[in-house]
């Protein structure tokens, strides 16, 4: 029992992948999807966006960077490097769309899929 | 992708005891300042990355390149805290793994070149297959095991709950950490080649952790058995009594309980005591036979059934008979034998009247004991008696608690139960060498057992109802009244047994002792007569003592020797006259002079009284020219060291009358000297000795060497009574000294004496010291007044 408790806590949970997961909302609109994921701090210029199957995946490094010369941390909880998502969505994507933008530390992510 | 993006150079913190695994989370406290500044500079970098190597022993604090695996694991730092200044717990998560290629730098952390060593992908196929579902069977048994023998989990579900979906690495790495390998094997699997390599080293690993815990859990299960086999005896045992009760047959436990109650019911028990006993039974009969408290209460059934509340034996009462017995087992003890046969006819007039309690003082060997024997036989009562000597613990005579393990009843208690009367002689012997400590004090619970007031209740601690010993006769007998605590002294009437004269020992060796030698021998009166000559010898020769225990070895040693010569084929009778004795036991032990001849100026013959009799000791004094103040040796107390001042102090005072130069006392000092110098010696009586020895001394006449003294001296020269006037009177004779200065005032002890002692020694009773002074000092006599009066 107690090994299962203490292995199967959340922080000693396995991961799938050395990635992380930040949470995604995704609305839809007839062929149009729109994912928002929370993905505060990091630049565009890091993220990448593929699209195979009906699945989108966005991944990426969130780097860290001084906001204040001399500072040192006392304690973290944002998590730092490598992030991975996969949404399913419904239909073929080989043919979709998609555009992304940066706002407010939330990456929307447009996908249209052609009719 | 390019070849210098496969390698990086990252801080590096040497993990102790354990290995990180890629894709396990692993949380770690941080306190080496050098892994703490590691940890610092991994979290100013945009990736927070670091590396994590196994330090080879967990002892070495600062660890160098020797000391660390060269393959690690490159992990990221998810959380970070700091619980305090020195201390920071992070929340790593391990990427992947790396050889350490360099340690570049060592201060103030250890930054490492690294490079991913990423595990080949090995076709495998059927082997990694295999391996992979015998692991997780495995996996799932060894977990059923932990948690206490359920059924094992599916393993497809327990590779689920793992986070296993397609990598056999991970659940590998992960059952690694589940179930705590050590570090080398932990280190092994991190290093291992190939997939198929990490699997089997794993699937060995989990085997011997399997064998282990299943061990460990029979060895539990053993111990459980072991338990249950009992309580199947106990309900073995419960079906059994069932049987027996429809089968109509009583267990034992029952027939026990209804003997003990007939016998209640039959013994005649005061009403207290059956109410007492019958709630004991009724709990007995509610207790299974196995309890230890069933045990105990029939051990205390079975004492208050013993013990004679009521029985008694009818005394003698025919005072006639008494007097023969009495006679019959000892020599004279006038007093004593008197003391009895007025209480038989006390008893007589009132049969209620109170026991007396005596209590017999005097040397060893003078027939205590036995008196006491002797007095239960003439008055027809049951004897008993223990001995009080080094007794230090109340609860001997008194008794435990019954709530203690083992307790007995007091020995007064057992004693009357043995007696099966309650109206025994107790014998208490040596009453004056009771110990005391912190367990108690016996003579205090003496007090209460020899109390007629007391004692008609007396409640002992285990019995704990109130037995009567009031009926008791109590006699204790002592060889000093000295340690005797007052309060108990007080409660007994003291008669005194004091030594026998040689008179009195031949009688005795007559009448009791060279028969009863003569019979443990099986020798006849005829075939061994000892003549007076004979027997005296052996007395005076071979024997000093108050007692008769050395008299009786003595002619023992003597009918053995010539038991032997029968045995060599003897048959006439032998005549053992003085020579004889001295044939048979050597050369004497004890000379009859024992007086000295010859007395120097100084010297004066004093009487002492011991515990084992009389003795007669001798005062030595010398002057010491140009000497200062008096020396007193011979180890004397302070009461004597006090009456030997008074007596110089007389002397000195009376320098004139004596004829001596005071002159004398101012020049020289004097040495007083009282032998054997090793036995401690106190009281009074030897003040006349002790002014005699100076007086002699300062005159320069000596005294009479056939003289014996004693006698307390005041300062103005008034010889005062004092004790033991026949110990030191029949002291005196044994030394050979027939003359005796007594007190006047012990003039009436004289009657205590044996007739020929009385008619063979001359006596003379001083009033004042010039008495003792012109008796004793011939040279003296003319100067002073004489008032002499014999006796």
């Amino acid at each position: 029992m107690k090994i299962w408790s203490i292995y199967l806590s959340p922080e000693r949970r396995p991961e799938t992948s050395n990635a992380w997961r930040p949470p995604v909302d995704v609305y839809r609109k007839g062929a149009s999807w729109l994912l928002k994921f929370d993905l505060a701090g990091v630049r565009p210029a890091d993220v990448r966006i593929r699209l195979a199957g009906s699945r989108v995946t966005v991944s990426g490094v969130r780097r860290d960077w001084i906001v204040d010369q001399g500072y040192s941390y006392h304690s973290m909880e944002i998590m730092y490097n490598r992030f991975e998502r996969t949404v399913e969505l419904s239909g073929d994507l080989s043919n979709a769309e998609y555009s992304f933008e940066a706002r407010d530390g939330l990456l929307l992510v447009r996908v249209d899929i052609a009719q | 992708m390019p070849e210098q993006e496969n390698f990086q150079s990252l801080p590096l913190v040497p993990l102790k005891n354990s290995v990180l695994f890629p894709n396990l989370l692993m949380p770690l406290s941080v306190g080496r300042p050098a892994s703490l500044a590691a940890v610092e500079a991994a979290l100013a970098t945009e990736e927070k990355e670091i590396v994590i190597v196994a330090q080879r022993e967990s002892g070495v604090d600062s660890p160098g390149p020797k000391d660390l695996y060269t393959i690690g694991t490159k992990a990221v730092i998810r959380k970070m805290s700091r619980p305090s200044e020195d201390l920071v717990e992070v929340l790593v998560l391990g990427v992947e793994r790396v050889i350490i290629l360099k340690l570049e730098e060592a201060e103030p952390f250890i930054r490492a070149r690294v490079r991913p060593l990423p595990m080949p992908q090995d076709a495998g196929g059927a082997e990694l297959e295999a391996l992979t579902r015998a692991l997780l069977e495995l996996g799932a048994k060894a977990i059923s095991v932990t948690q206490g023998g359920q059924p094992p989990q599916n393993p497809v579900e327990l590779g689920k709950l793992l986070g296993f979906t397609d990598e056999p690495l991970r659940l590998v790495y992960m059952l690694a950490s589940m179930f705590s390998l050590d570090l080398a094997k932990e280190q092994e699997l991190l290093e291992a080649p190939t997939r198929v390599e990490a699997l089997r080293l794993m699937h060995g690993y989990l085997s011997h952790e399997l064998q282990v815990l299943e061990l460990r859990n029979k060895i539990a299960t053993d111990a459980r058995t072991e338990m249950s086999k009992e309580q199947r005896e106990y309900l073995l045992r419960q079906q059994m009594r069932a049987i027996q009760q429809e089968l109509g047959e009583k267990n034992s436990d029952q027939a026990d309980v209804e003997m003990l109650r007939e016998q209640i019911e039959k013994a005649d028990l005061p009403p207290d005591v059956l109410k007492e006993a019958n709630r004991e039974l009724q709990r007995l009969e509610r207790m299974p036979q196995g309890q230890p408290e069933h045990q105990v209460i029939r051990t205390y059934l079975e004492l208050i059934l013993e013990l004679p509340w009521n029985k008694r034996t009818e005394d003698n009462l025919d005072l006639a008979r008494a007097r023969q017995v009495l006679d019959e087992d000892h020599y004279n003890l006038k007093e004593v034998k008197e003391r009895i046969l007025e209480h038989l006819s006390v008893l007589k007039l009132n049969p209620e009247a109170k026991a007396p309690i005596l209590c017999f003082v005097g040397p060893p060997g003078v027939g205590k004991t036995s008196l006491g024997q002797s007095i239960a036989r003439a008055i027809g009562r049951k004897f008993e008696r223990m001995s009080l000597g080094g007794m230090h613990d109340e609860a001997e005579l008194r008794g435990h608690r019954r709530t203690y393990i083992g307790a007995l009843p007091g020995r007064l208690i057992q004693a009357v139960r043995r007696a099966g009367a309650n109206n025994p002689v107790l014998m208490l012997d040596e009453v004056d060498k009771l110990g005391r400590d912190f367990r108690g004090d016996p003579a205090a619970a003496l007090l209460e057992i020899l109390d007629p007031e007391q004692n008609k209740t007396f409640r002992d601690n285990y019995l704990d109802l109130p037995f009567d010993l009031s009926k008791c006769l109590f006699i204790t007998t002592a060889n000093t009244l000295d340690t005797i605590p007052r309060p108990l002294l007080d409660r007994m009437e003291i008669l005194r047994l004091s030594g026998y004269s040689e008179e009195e020992k031949v009688h005795i060796a007559r009448r009791y002792l060279i028969p009863r030698q003569l019979k443990q021998t099986g020798l006849t009166a005829e075939q061994c007569r000892i003549t007076d000559d004979g027997l005296r010898k052996l007395i005076t020769g071979y024997t000093r003592e108050a007692g008769l225990r050395r008299i009786e070895q003595a002619i023992g040693r003597v009918a053995r020797k010539v038991t032997l010569k029968f045995a060599e084929g003897n048959t006439t009778a032998v005549v053992i006259d003085a020579g004889a004795v001295v044939e048979m036991l050597g050369p004497e032990s004890f000379y009859q002079e024992e007086a000295r001849k010859e007395m120097v100026p100084g010297v004066a013959t004093g009487l002492a009284w011991t515990e084992a009799g009389g003795d007669v000791l001798y005062i030595e004094a010398t002057l010491l020219p140009d000497g200062k103040g008096m020396t007193l040796t011979g180890q004397l107390g302070e009461v004597m060291q006090e009456s030997a001042k008074t007596a110089q102090s007389y002397v000195w005072s009376h320098a004139d009358s004596l004829g001596i130069d005071p002159e004398l006392f101012k020049s020289s000092g004097v040495h007083v000297h009282v032998p054997a110098g090793a036995i401690p010696k106190d009281g009074p009586s030897a003040g006349v000795t002790m002014t005699t020895a100076l007086a002699s001394l300062y005159s320069g006449n000596p005294a009479r060497s056939d003289t014996a003294m004693t006698g307390e001296v005041t300062l103005t020269g008034l010889v005062l009574p004092i004790g033991g006037v026949k110990e030191k009177v029949l002291a005196a004779r044994r030394a050979g000294i027939n003359r005796v200065i007594l007190p006047k005032a012990n003039q009436k002890d004289l009657r205590d004496l044996p007739e020929p002692v009385r008619k063979e020694t001359e006596f003379i009773f001083a009033e004042r010291v010039e008495d003792v002074l012109a008796a004793v000092i011939p040279g003296l006599a003319e100067r002073l007044t004489i008032t002499r009066k014999v006796a």
